[in-house]
């Protein structure tokens, strides 16, 4: 069940993964193009606000100026006296609400004829007009009389607070009176009309956007005229707020203000909160008047709107995942059922029932494939055992037949304890398929000792069978005829009779007359034997001579060596010097001819457990085609006989 | 083993290469029975690619050379060197069997 589980929960987590991907990717675009739209929106919500604001403050103050204006022309035009000129101010003040204080202020000089009082003033005072007129010439040095007067045009002065009462903020709209002598036209004095800014706090303070955000004005130095915040209002300026603040960009802001641009900006404000804000210039003052959102606020609705749709998609989600879940199990259960069953089949129980196939789907032929599947394994299976045990038949009668072939073999040593005159030591490994290595030897007479080695060609059971013909015919060949190439000619005969498969065996056959050492011996196509002689070992130059078997009248010659008392002739097969290392590297006549001079002076068969285990260390346990097969005889002289 | 069989005249050249054992004897023996069977005549074994011949090699060789000669034909050695020369020395098949140094020695033989 655990590959069930396992697929059904890969399914499940890919398809959610790439879901909540989609949904993620479109609810981000969503909410991002849903901010810059309605940035957009109150960018231009902002901008129509506050140019319909700067119009009507527009308006008010134009028409004051307007009324400065007027009052100035006609003070130009008709001579006013003292009396005149007081009511001409009284009744312009009692005509325009608007207008706090209203009054003119004359040059000193007697070429413009000033009038007494030199500056008569009225201002309100509930609804009471209040005459106030100064006498002490401090305007000649004042700002609202001395700017106009010089420009030669009207000017707004900075704002101020009342110097009755100290808490009402004023500004002055000062318009300058001509005089004109015929020759040029100067200043005589100064129309001015005192504004209270009460009206302008007001009408700021309902410009108002969402819940949290305001307006505010600032006078043509930076100055704040009106803010929500009573404690900047002719306190602070712009710049002096951003240098205590610590912030540039607002800094930057007011200069662009000052400068009398305009502009929709996003900064962070005193309180380190994001916000939005759209600034203009009032044309005529100079002032700017700004409206602040803050952003949060702003967005409010898209994030809560964003957030709801997140939350139906969370849900939508959630109940994908389960529907998901629940189809990939369904569809895999069968599949699990069905690893459950081959888990039991694969662990050896065949006879394990499959799931019913119920459908013609992938699982359906899945199962039809491992039912066929499972019914070839118990077949094969079935016909593996009886094979098997039929193969293990014959490798027991093989190994059988090697050990029949062995025991053929003399293996009790000494083999002669009572012929001290020579010594004879010989040893045999099979390889592991049955081959066809022998040695033999038996006396012909109480003299002469035959001994031979051979090797039949190709392995297996018919090697095996040529080497018993070959052995025995050598054997009664030999006690008849008591002649190395007579036996050879001899026993080549039989064997070449009817052998169409062309076997045959190689022999190399030799008869040792115990009394003077002489050795006579005859060759069928053997490898040269080794002669040990005085501490050294070297091949004995023989004739080849044809193997044995293949071909009728092969004609063999006899060769003699008379072997001195300690020396020894050493007999074996191709198994040794083709004995094959790791590294497939033959064990070769050179190793073997010094490994027989290191142990010249061992006894035989030592000697020969020394040839063996060199050659197995050579092999280093690589397996051998070829059987092992060695024999040596040496000669002790008949001195040994009679000490 | 790999073995390849070219005809010149009225003879067929067998070039034997890699070894021939106990393994590859048979099929060698199967093969050259077969070319003899469908078109018996002599046959030249050309020696110089082959690394190594076994004693069941060596039986095969015998039993083809045989079967030609049963059929009225010759078999002739060529460029038999090296290691696979030495067997066929220490056994007595070189003389034996007709050595030659080149195939064209051997066609030269057969006439």
């Amino acid at each position: 069940m655990r590959a069930t589980k396992s697929i059904a929960r890969t399914f499940t987590l890919i398809v959610s993964v790439c879901t909540v991907l989609i949904f993620s990717v479109a609810i981000g675009s969503f909410y991002h193009r849903s901010r810059v739209a309605l940035e957009q929106e109150v960018a231009n919500n902002a901008a129509h606000l506050v140019l319909a604001s700067i119009n009507r403050v527009e308006t008010t103050l134009h028409a004051i100026g307007k009324v400065a204006e007027d009052t100035s022309r006609s003070l130009e035009i008709a001579g006013y006296h003292d009396q005149s000129l007081t009511t001409l101010l009284k009744e312009t003040l009692l005509d325009n609400r608007d207008i706090h204080g209203f009054g003119a202020a004359f040059d000193l000089n007697p070429a413009f004829n000033p009038p007494h009082p030199v500056v008569p003033y009225y201002f309100r005072q509930g609804e009471r007009l209040v005459f106030a007129p100064e006498g002490n010439f401090q305007h000649l040095s004042q700002d609202w009389y001395q700017i106009p007067k010089e420009l030669g045009q009207m000017a707004w002065s900075e704002p101020s607070f009342d110097k009755a009462s100290g808490t009402i903020l004023m500004t002055s709209c000062s318009v300058p009176i001509f005089s004109d002598n015929g020759r040029e036209k100067q200043v005589r004095g100064v129309v001015v009309a005192d504004v209270s800014l009460e009206w302008l706090t007001e009408l700021v303070a309902s410009i108002r956007v969402l819940d949290t955000g305001y307006s505010f004005l600032l006078s043509r130095n930076g100055t704040f005229l009106t803010h929500p915040d009573r404690d900047l209002i002719m306190n602070e300026t712009i710049f002096s707020l951003a240098e205590s603040r610590h912030k540039p960009d607002l800094r930057e802001i007011g200069r662009k203000m000052v400068l009398g641009e305009s502009g929709f900006v996003a900064y962070t404000n005193i309180h380190d909160v994001s916000t939005l804000m759209y600034y203009a210039p009032v044309p005529s003052t100079g002032w700017t008047l700004a409206v602040v959102f803050p952003e949060a606020e702003l967005y409010a609705d898209v994030r809560n709107l964003t957030l709801v749709v997140a939350g139906i998609a969370l849900a939508g989600i959630l109940l994908l995942t389960a529907a998901v879940y629940w189809v990939a199990r369904r569809v895999t259960a069968p599949l699990g059922a069905l690893a459950e069953a081959t888990e039991a089949i694969a662990s050896g129980h065949f006879d394990t029932e499959l799931p019913a196939v119920k459908s013609s789907d992938e699982v359906g032929k899945l199962t039809l494939a491992f039912t066929a599947m499972t019914g070839a394994l118990k077949k094969y299976i079935r016909n593996l055992t009886e094979t098997t045990a039929a193969k293990e038949r014959i490798q027991s009668e093989l190994k059988m037949a090697t050990d029949i072939q062995a025991s053929l073999l003399p293996q009790l040593f000494p083999a002669f304890p009572d012929r001290p005159e020579f010594d004879i030591h010989a040893a045999m490994d099979p390889a592991k398929e049955v081959g066809g290595d022998f040695y033999d030897f038996f006396f012909i007479d109480p003299t002469n000792l035959c001994f031979l080695m051979a090797d039949v060609a190709d392995k297996g059971v018919p090697a095996a069978l040529y080497m018993m013909v070959a052995k025995i015919l050598l054997k009664t060949e030999g006690q008849r005829l008591g002649e190395p190439e007579q036996i050879l000619s001899r026993v080549n005969e039989i064997l070449a009779a009817d052998n169409d498969s062309c076997m045959f065996t190689t022999v190399f056959c030799a008869i040792l007359n115990t009394e003077n050492g002489e050795v006579r011996f005859a060759n069928a196509g053997h490898n040269a034997p080794v002669l040990i002689s005085g501490g050294q070992a070297n091949f004995l130059s023989i004739r080849a001579g044809f193997v044995l078997g293949p071909i009728a009248e092969t004609v063999y010659t006899a060769e003699r060596i008379t072997l001195e008392p300690g020396d020894v002739l050493f007999l074996y097969t191709d198994g040794i010097t083709e004995a094959k290392s790791r590294s497939e590297e033959l064990y070769g006549e050179e190793r073997l001819l010094q490994t027989l001079q290191a142990a010249s002076r061992q006894e035989l068969a030592e000697m020969i457990r020394t040839v063996r285990a060199e050659v197995f260390r050579h092999a280093d346990g690589a397996p051998q085609s070829d059987d092992v097969t060695m024999l040596a005889i040496k000669y002790r002289g008949m001195a040994a006989r009679n000490p | 083993m790999d073995i390849q069989i070219a005809k010149e005249e009225k003879t067929h050249i067998l070039t034997l290469s890699g070894k021939l054992d106990g393994v590859t004897a048979p099929v060698y023996e199967q093969q050259v029975m077969a070319l003899l069977e469908a078109d018996p005549c002599s046959l030249i074994i050309d020696f110089a690619s082959l690394d190594y011949i076994s004693s069941a090699g060596l039986r095969a060789l015998l039993a083809t050379a045989k079967r030609i000669k049963l059929k009225g034909a010759q078999f002739h050695c060529a460029n038999v060197t090296g290691t696979v020369r030495e067997i066929f020395d220490i056994s007595g098949f070189s003389s034996i069997l007709r050595m030659h140094d080149s195939v064209a020695g051997a066609l030269a033989a057969i006439g």
